[in-house]
């Protein structure tokens, strides 16, 4: 979901507006989960943002097969936010995507906004979806059916805001890319589902202690 | 300390292990670019290591390695700074 520079056409006041506004919109979202950052979190959570990320980072350069020649790979926002939480979560994935961008080209700098938007912001932001989901419930297979569908729904909505993000780069525009986007990520999305919900729930079993976000929302800690 | 080595270790040779076999198709976004034409501009800024991929190193799979790896290492050590400057602030604001 890596929108690259080459998408962006520079000639176009429109589209580059677009991506000036993504860029603010992003640093405003980033300044505020800095904020609240510090405040949430009682001790620190330097270790496990640092691995956490890491991890993501090594999943998202494993591409699984989906469809119709097609493949896809974890995002792992909704896994960020379980672990650490909305606001860290959003920053974890926003430095992967810096890595990403300056190391290896995978996503563009003028896209860089869109995509920290797209990504680390909706992503980060589902730990919210999966606290809707739950309610006051404490059962653990509706937790596990609430991250399934919190990580499925970041990929749908990342993918929706891209194809708009996108549109101008095609002759067809919107009618051709939200449709062809919607179609291939509710399949990735299926895989963000089942390996979010996998390695969620055998870290609730395996390491309870690293779950901050779920803490979190079960109420111990402030958000 | 021993515990978080480990997990890092874990992280990389799940990395090497796998890289093998991870799908070369395109993904959701560059299938959708590659079926319907979208006009592409050239890119501003190319990468230290594009695609995953070292010049120097000629095995394609001891490059992306070698070049994931590297990646891995660079977001652990950014990610440990922001976690050291959040956890700083909050001790500041803990003695006020």
């Amino acid at each position: 979901m890596h929108i690259s520079d080459g998408l962006i056409n520079p000639q176009n006041p429109a589209n580059l507006a677009t991506a000036v506004i993504m860029w603010l919109v992003s640093i405003a979202f980033l300044a505020w989960s800095w904020k609240k950052a510090k405040s949430t979190y009682s001790s620190s959570i330097t270790a496990l943002l640092a691995i956490s990320s890491a991890f993501v980072f090594a999943a998202q350069i494993l591409n699984f097969p989906i469809a119709f020649g097609t493949s896809g790979h974890l995002v792992g926002g909704t896994f960020l936010a379980v672990l650490l939480g909305p606001y860290a979560a959003i920053l974890s994935m926003t430095i992967v995507l810096l890595m990403q961008a300056f190391f290896f080209a995978d996503g563009g700098i003028v896209a860089f906004g869109m995509n920290v938007f797209n990504m680390a912001i909706i992503g980060g932001l589902s730990f919210f979806l999966i606290k809707l989901f739950m309610r006051k419930s404490d059962s653990k297979s509706r937790f596990a059916a609430s991250v399934f569908a919190a990580s499925f729904l970041s990929v749908i909505l990342g993918a929706f805001v891209t194809s708009l993000e996108i549109a101008p780069a095609f002759a067809g525009g919107v009618a051709v890319t939200v449709p062809s986007m919607l179609f291939y990520h509710a399949l990735i999305g299926l895989g963000e589902g089942a390996i979010t919900t996998a390695l969620v729930t055998s870290l609730q079993r395996l390491q309870p202690t690293v779950m901050n976000g779920l803490a979190l929302l079960k109420g111990r800690g402030k958000l | 300390m021993k515990r978080q080595i480990a997990a890092v270790g874990l992280i990389v040779i799940f990395l090497v292990v796998l890289i093998p076999f991870a799908s070369s198709n395109p993904d959701g976004l560059e299938k959708v670019v590659a079926t319907y034409g979208a006009q592409e501009h050239a890119n501003l800024w190319s990468g230290l290591m594009t695609d995953y991929s070292i010049g120097a190193v000629g095995d394609s799979y001891a490059s992306t390695a070698l070049a994931s790896v590297f990646g891995v290492f660079m977001v652990l050590a950014a990610a440990f700074l922001v976690g050291k400057s959040l956890a700083k602030k909050s001790e500041s604001t803990v003695r006020q």
